[in-house]
């Protein structure tokens, strides 16, 4: 299992687009992806509800897990999605 | 906020009668709640707001709720309408799963992060199973306020 700390950078949060994004690309891996706030409780990262349930906000900072064989690039994608502003 | 007015949730914005049967019909119908309960008064900017955010990314969150929202302009106070669909409708969810619990949130835009603090408490409470049966099998209007309010404290 892999971990790793980002802090969210579109304005919307781990919300509307971008929390779409996270569950669609968490559910494309293997591995078992979660994402929680820091130091926080983590939920499942390719449910919606779960992941609408922590509201997150722009510029929090979040722990991402993925644990499976495609650990990394999970992990990868993930952070890519939580750290693009949106155009 | 002690004045039942200003509650987000009243009993007047839970409808158990109507069933919607699409999704742009339920979410007409849950800001026809809204408007008839004197918490919007721009109808059509609301519905409008509402559409941009569901063109964003769905509101069908799975495991067979829908929550359609908005921050808008034309809010009045922060608002619950709740509806169901009990043969379940498409809501584009990413679980693909039938929506049979619908919620509509809606808040004022200067709100600032209300709306996110909402939706966070709605959905936690909804992760529970036992909730989302409460809610399914509730027989009035005042028994999904008091398992909304519970669930949501």
């Amino acid at each position: 299992m892999i971990e790793r700390t980002v802090t969210v950078v579109p304005e919307d949060g781990l919300h509307a687009r971008p929390a779409s994004q996270v569950v669609e690309a968490a559910s494309e891996y293997e591995s078992r992806v979660t994402v929680g706030p820091a130091g926080g409780e983590s939920v499942d990262a390719s449910s919606m509800l779960a992941v609408t349930s922590l509201g997150v906000g722009s510029g929090d900072a979040v722990d991402l897990t993925a644990d499976g064989e495609d650990e990394q690039a999970a992990l990868d994608e993930l952070e890519t999605i939580l750290t693009t502003p949106e155009s | 906020m002690t004045d039942a007015t200003h509650q987000p949730l009243i009993p007047d914005l839970i409808d158990l009668t109507n069933e919607p049967e699409t999704k742009p019909e339920a979410i007409e119908s849950l800001l026809d709640l809204a408007v008839e309960a004197g918490r919007v008064d721009d109808r059509e900017q609301a519905l409008a707001d509402l559409r941009a955010r569901e063109a964003e990314a769905t509101t069908g969150v799975g495991m067979g709720i829908g929550i359609p929202h908005a921050k808008s302009e034309a809010v009045v106070s922060p608002t619950i309408a709740f509806m169901r669909a009990p043969d379940g409708i498409d809501f584009d969810s990413m679980d693909d799963e039938p929506v049979r619990l619908l919620f509509l949130l809606l808040v004022p835009a200067q709100g600032g992060d209300e709306h996110l603090q909402m939706l966070s408490s709605l959905s936690r409470s909804l992760m529970h199973e036992e909730t989302r049966t409460a809610l399914l099998e509730a027989d009035s209007p005042g028994r999904v306020e008091s398992i909304v309010l519970e669930a949501v404290e």
